[in-house]
């Protein structure tokens, strides 16, 4: 693909390439962790991790209920962690089904996933869903931190063509919405990321970046002046873009400021040499998106993260693990016997993402804990067994030091996905009354 | 009943359309109203290059204003009957399907349900309605009604133009990286570093859908502050390493396959092997160390390791460089080296080591020459006597920094020197009011420099004149001015009056459709003085844009999503069903793809081309691909096609087939609905929830592919689909998930006879082209709207078909040539109009 572009284009090809700096540490980078002790115990976090086009459940669900059942062959990666992770049947995403709508269910499904809401059928004008869960806990804990949250996936956005009939793009290539209009970007590149998260590492001297952060500051509020002089003579539509922008300036003005309160003690990081761009390999992938989230922890640069395994309708094939068959088309098994076995591979494969998050935060130290003691994880997918496009009895894992591990939690039929996210917000401290079509709280996650 | 008799006693129908439009013509009176009323609303500006659109326009809203007007057509009452008699069997109040009726249309009164007409057009004209099985009016009625239906709506929009809704738009990414080129002489791609934008309608520039998020932001400020740097010649003196990994045939495990004995890139010498190349801009003049990794054995490839690397140090200028590395051919084309190996711990070096000479090139010119042996070790195995590839090209540097250099951006940005710290201040204002008016596309105001001034003296005050406008620039990169495409409304305008955009924002308007771009020097003066409302001056704009490079945007941003292209790149098809498939094969399919694209618009052809060119373009790798004899070596040339090669038109390439497969299958549904969207604007309905999947055996018996999506037809629900998309995907079958060539597979010989749901039998590609090239107004149409609904950067509605209608009547006069189809687009009434919110 790299010789192609060359013949092709006259631009310069930056995929595949990067820089690679030894990296000292930004002291003023890094927010005070002098009392860090103190501090970490309220320092919670959340992560959410979705894998995409359902799951093989029988081969995911526990046969028995309660303490310790016996693992099954898509939990197996899970097992190092057994004590510290819980898994939950019978919750449901009612409003992921077409509801009147027609096809298109995995273009809802996480338009849904985070927010109970079943989203407007639109290409684009005017997609709707609603403020998501991990926004929510965003909207609290972003106070602390320069960056609110990350959102992460490895599916790059859809490229071309419509991501399920009927339903623009927007709906599947993110599962965050800060407000029912707004989804967030996901971030594919591992560069971007560390860049988001470090700067552009042109400059090392930590006097030259403040001095860097304060002219940003100063063009900032300079163009967001002239935004809203300009936005006076717009129509209603048009004004809303501008307030975006101009919301998204006041965003990042208030990351400069965290940037500048932020302590001079740096916190032990291992160094990391800056992402060149997108591993051939999956598993090098993944392993390089979470370790950079779990950096982003480390460092309090963030303490809420979405990590999108795959997209919906995805089409990714699995060579490496024997698997040359798109995980889309194999996903409507028809019970295939072969086809069965293939999909519980990829759907292991993608376990194993999920448990190398828990591995990594079990070994990164967090005050006197780890920072598995310190989040709530929640692993799943909006569609259970996507042959038949069910959105009930979904797929559910929460792991962290807030819930009780080492059970399988087995709620009513049909309970709302949004009934256990409010009890999560609970055990984080977050208020939220209600969530999308929550009908409670699900009880017994510490229990 | 009446409806058919009445059709029956009839001479007209047979006569065809152009009598008939000659018969209304006739009627001028009504005519000339209508165009005085539409020249209020702002076509007087359309003049003379768009009398051939007009025509049909003008006299089709003579008939919508006094109907029934034409000799020809038949009486209101009997369009009613019609409607009632074969379609209100389903499309009624109860039954409601496809979510309408007949009920309450009214062919006296279309103007309430256009949306509703529209669709019943575009489905008759298809032939897809009444359904097979359902009794069907003679098809000269179903034309007839077709006609007054198309010609009526059209009508109705001359007398109302509706430019619909124009929301404010952002540019997306690639637009920004094309902005930065053009504003600041910057070749370099700043596009990647920007968050992938979302798509919507099927292309990534949809104006509704580009949101800014506080993510986007974070990326906008920084990259602004790289890009201001960079061009001013302030980018740090830090010792930076940019790697440039060469992509190479890896597949599981890191096992690759031997390097090829063929020229690596178009940057390298003719009679070279094994390299790499790349561009690197290069920050200051300054010395640079170059290094070059080279593989450790045939079996590792994609080993990168210190013990590997050669480096030269070399002087650089600063600005774009192109960094290459090479080996110079020593075999003929065929041979074929065959490395001895020795397995085991570094052993088995043989006694006498032959050197190979490697090349270092900057700018194409070599400027060192390294020997390097023809062994290497790995740490379990040695190889001899093989050829040895450059697997990764670094640059690590800056070293003993000479200064910012003479480069395009800095002579581009700094078009007056201050001779003196007094005059400063006013070379400083030069120099942002010219950045300013490029990026922002239109004259600036005292204001709009006063503010960057601003920030240019807090710059200044800390460091040096260039420091300052450095800051300067990095605001302007963020600014809305530049990141929005801003269009206003006459001071005073009613809301929901309609307007035509002034000169400036119509040079926007065009930039971003033909180059993904800011208007260049030219388009934007010409603007500025009034002139590029002037048909002949506009004319002759959209020529010279699309005879410019940079309309390779149209290529690369609107081909490249159309026709899928984009996702070429991450298809991997499975290695053992397709070893063929290489990244030598990959990149030479989206080149033919792109090349044929490009050709088509450049050299002003018909649009048909994409349906059965007998010509397309192809290199040795891609002509074996093909079975095509006599084409040797990377360069691509334009070949005439045998028709015995099943090659010709966008179906026959392998891009296109190869995105429309899994990766180790052929789909007959992604195929056929990929037709039915892109080629006939036809998309098929959402499937159903709870999709029955499909069977592979029945009473033990495996079935083919066929055989199950039969069995899958067999269900009403599904057929009702299927039945559009799986002919149209079989008759296909003869290539396989990579576009080659087969007869048979699995055992089974390919069946690629096929049958549409009206009945109509075909088979093969050949049979495909005939089908679609009897439908060309369907794909004309469909060609159109998807263009132009890049090109308005909005999702197509109802309102928006007699535009693209205007284009097709005006494009089948002159063999559906792409200057006339752009030309039309660009003169239609949502482009050149504007409501006012």
């Amino acid at each position: 693909m790299i010789i192609t572009r060359k013949a092709m284009g006259r631009r310069t090809l930056l995929r595949g390439m990067g820089t690679t700096l030894a990296l000292p540490l930004l002291d003023a980078m890094i927010s005070s962790t002098t009392a860090a002790e103190a501090a970490a115990k309220a320092r919670m976090r959340l992560q959410v991790i979705y894998t995409p086009n359902g799951m093989m459940m029988q081969n995911f669900t526990p046969a028995l209920a309660g303490e310790g059942y016996a693992m099954t062959p898509i939990l197996k990666p899970l097992e190092p962690f057994r004590g510290k992770f819980m898994v939950i049947s019978g919750l449901a995403h009612k409003q992921a089904e077409a509801l009147g709508d027609g096809g298109g269910d995995h273009g809802r499904s996480c338009g849904s996933y985070l927010t109970g809401v079943h989203v407007r059928k639109t290409e684009g004008a005017d997609i709707t869903s609603g403020p998501s869960m991990d926004q929510i806990v965003a909207r609290q804990f972003g106070e602390q931190t320069q960056i609110p949250s990350l959102e992460l996936g490895l599916d790059p956005p859809s490229l071309v063509g419509s991501c399920d009939t009927g339903y623009s793009c927007a709906y599947t290539n993110t599962l965050s919405w800060s407000t029912a209009s707004t989804p967030l970007p996901v971030t594919v590149n591992p560069r971007e990321v560390f860049e988001r998260i470090f700067g552009d590492g042109d400059t090392l001297d930590p006097k030259v970046r403040i001095a860097q952060l304060r002219r940003q500051a100063s063009i900032l509020d300079s163009v967001a002046e002239d935004a809203k002089r300009l936005s006076g003579s717009m129509g209603a539509d048009d004004q809303k873009k501008i307030e975006e922008y101009m919301q998204s300036i006041r965003d990042i003005e208030r990351r400069i400021q965290k940037m500048e309160q932020g302590g001079s003690e740096a916190i032990a990081l291992p160094a990391y040499a800056r992402p060149a761009g997108i591993p051939d390999s999956f598993v090098d992938y993944s392993h390089m998106m979470i370790d950079l989230q779990i950096l982003a922890y480390q460092a309090d640069m963030t303490r809420v993260g979405t990590f999108m395994v795959g997209r919906e309708v995805s089409g990714r094939s699995y060579p490496e693990i024997g698997v040359p068959d798109a995980h889309h088309p194999l996903s409507h098994h028809g019970n295939d016997p072969e086809k069965v076995a293939k999909l519980t591979k990829i759907n292991t494969l993608h376990m194993e993402q999920v448990a190398y998050y828990l591995k990594r935060m079990s070994e990164t130290k967090d005050g006197h804990a780890t920072l598995l003691d310190h989040t709530m994880v929640l692993a799943g997918a909006s569609l259970a067994d996507s042959n038949r496009h069910d959105h009930t009895n979904l797929p559910v894992i929460v792991a962290g030091g807030l819930v009780k591990g080492n059970r399988h939690l087995v709620a009513a039929d049909n309970t709302p996905m949004t009934n256990l996210m409010l009890s999560m917000m609970d055990r984080l401290g977050v208020q939220q009354d209600r969530l999308g079509d929550s009908t409670g709280r699900l009880a017994g996650l510490n229990a | 009943m009446g409806g058919k008799l009445w059709f029956a006693s009839q001479g007209h129908t047979k006569k065809g359309w152009s009598n008939i439009m000659a018969h209304i013509t006739k009627r001028s009176g009504l005519a000339v109203a209508v165009v005085a009323a539409a020249g209020l609303a702002g076509f007087a500006l359309l003049g003379n290059a768009t009398a051939d659109t007009l025509v049909p326009v003008t006299t089709s809203a003579a008939i919508a204003a006094t109907p029934p007007v034409s000799g020809s057509a038949m009486p209101t009452a009997d369009r009613k009957h019609l409607l009632q008699q074969y379609c209100s069997g389903c499309h009624n109040d109860k039954r409601m399907v496809a979510g309408w009726s007949v009920m309450p249309l009214d062919p006296a009164n279309i103007g309430p349900h256009d949306a509703t007409w529209e669709k019943i057009l575009r489905r008759l004209s298809l032939g897809e309605m009444p359904p097979k099985g359902m009794p069907r009016p003679p098809k000269e009625q179903i034309t007839d009604f077709t006609n007054w239906l198309a010609t009526s709506l059209d009508g109705m929009a001359a007398a109302n133009p509706n430019p619909g809704r124009a929301t404010l738009r952002r540019m997306n990414r690639t637009e920004y990286g094309n902005a930065v080129r053009d504003l600041l002489g910057l070749d370099l791609d700043v596009s990647k570093d920007l968050p992938v934008d979302d798509t919507g309608y099927g292309f990534d520039n949809i104006a509704d859908v580009l949101t800014v998020s506080p993510t986007l932001m974070d990326r906008y400020i920084n990259v602004a502050g790289k890009i201001s740097r960079l061009a001013t010649g302030q980018t740090s003196r830090t010792l930076v390493t940019t790697d440039y990994k060469i992509s190479k045939d890896l597949f599981d495990n890191a096992f690759g396959v031997p390097s090829y004995n063929e020229r690596a890139s178009d940057d390298l010498p003719v009679d070279s092997r094994g390299g790499g190349s790349f561009k690197f801009y290069v920050p200051h003049d300054a010395t640079y160390t170059i290094q070059l990794f080279l593989n450790a054995g045939t079996a590792t490839e994609s080993e990168i390791d210190a013990n590997n690397r050669y480096e030269v140090k070399v002087p650089l200028k600063a600005g774009l460089r192109t960094i290459g590395a090479s080996f110079p051919k020593r075999m003929t084309l065929d041979q074929v080296l065959i490395p001895r190996t020795t397995k085991g711990p570094r052993t088995g070096i043989p006694p006498t080591v032959e050197q190979l000479a490697l090349d270092v090139q900057v700018d194409g010119v070599r400027v060192q020459q390294i020997a390097v042996p023809s062994v290497a070790n790995g740490p379990n195995v040695a190889q001899a006597f093989y050829q040895r590839d450059v697997m990764q090209i670094s640059v690590v540097g800056p070293y003993d920094v000479k200064g910012p250099g003479n480069t395009l951006s800095r002579r581009k940005i700094f078009i007056c020197r201050p001779s003196a710290p007094l005059s400063e201040s006013a070379c400083a204002t030069k120099i942002l009011a010219a950045l300013a008016r490029r990026a922002y596309r239109r004259p600036v105001s005292p204001l709009d420099v006063g503010r960057l001034m601003k920030t240019y003296n807090t710059g200044r005050a800390g460091a040096d004149f260039d420091h300052g406008i450095e800051a300067a620039l990095e605001e302007l990169l963020v600014s809305s001015n530049f990141l929005f495409l801003r269009e206003s409304d006459p001071k005073g305008s009613a809301p929901g009056s309609v307007h035509r955009i002034s000169d400036v924002e119509l040079a926007s308007r065009l930039s971003f459709f033909l180059w993904s771009s800011i208007p260049d020097e030219q388009l934007l003066a010409v603007a500025e003085h009034g002139q590029l409302g002037k048909p002949a001056v506009l004319k002759k704009q959209v020529a010279r844009m699309l005879a410019d490079s940079k309309a390779n945007a149209l290529t690369q941003n609107f081909a490249g999503q159309w026709l899928y292209l984009r996702r070429l790149e991450y298809q991997k098809p499975d290695r053992r069903g397709f070893p063929d498939f290489d990244q030598r094969l990959r990149a030479a399919m989206l080149t033919e793809t792109q090349m044929f694209f490009g050709g088509v618009v450049r050299e002003n052809r018909s649009a048909l081309d994409f349906l059965n060119a007998n010509y397309t373009y192809v290199n040795q790798r891609l002509a074996e691909h093909y079975g095509i004899a006599g084409v040797y070596g990377t360069a691509f040339r334009k070949v005439e096609l045998d028709p015995a090669l099943h090659r010709g038109g966008l179906l026959g390439q392998g891009a296109i087939l190869t995105v429309t497969s899994y990766n180790n299958r052929t789909s007959v549904v992604l195929r056929g609905k990929w037709i039915l969207e892109n080629m006939l604007a036809a998309a098929p309905p959402p499937p159903p929830p709870n999709i029955p999947s499909l069977n592979d055996a029945k009473n033990g018996k495996l079935l083919t592919i066929r055989e199950q999506m039969e069995m899958h037809r067999n269900n009403p629900v599904c057929a009702s689909c299927h039945n559009k998309m799986d002919p149209l995907g079989f008759s296909l079958e003869n290539y396989d998930a990579v576009g080659a060539w087969r007869v048979g597979y699995a055992g089974q010989l390919v069946d690629a006879s096929a049958v549409l749901p009206d009945g109509t039998q075909f088979e093969g590609p050949k049979g495909l082209q005939g089908i679609l090239l009897a439908r060309k107004d369907q794909f004309v149409e469909a060609f159109t709207e998807r263009l132009m609904t890049y090109g308005l950067a909005r999702g197509l509605e109802a309102y928006d078909m007699p535009a693209v209608r205007a284009v097709r009547y005006a494009a089948a006069k002159d063999d559906y040539r792409m200057n006339t189809i752009i030309m039309g687009i660009v003169q239609s009434v949502p482009f050149a109009m504007r409501r006012t919110p």
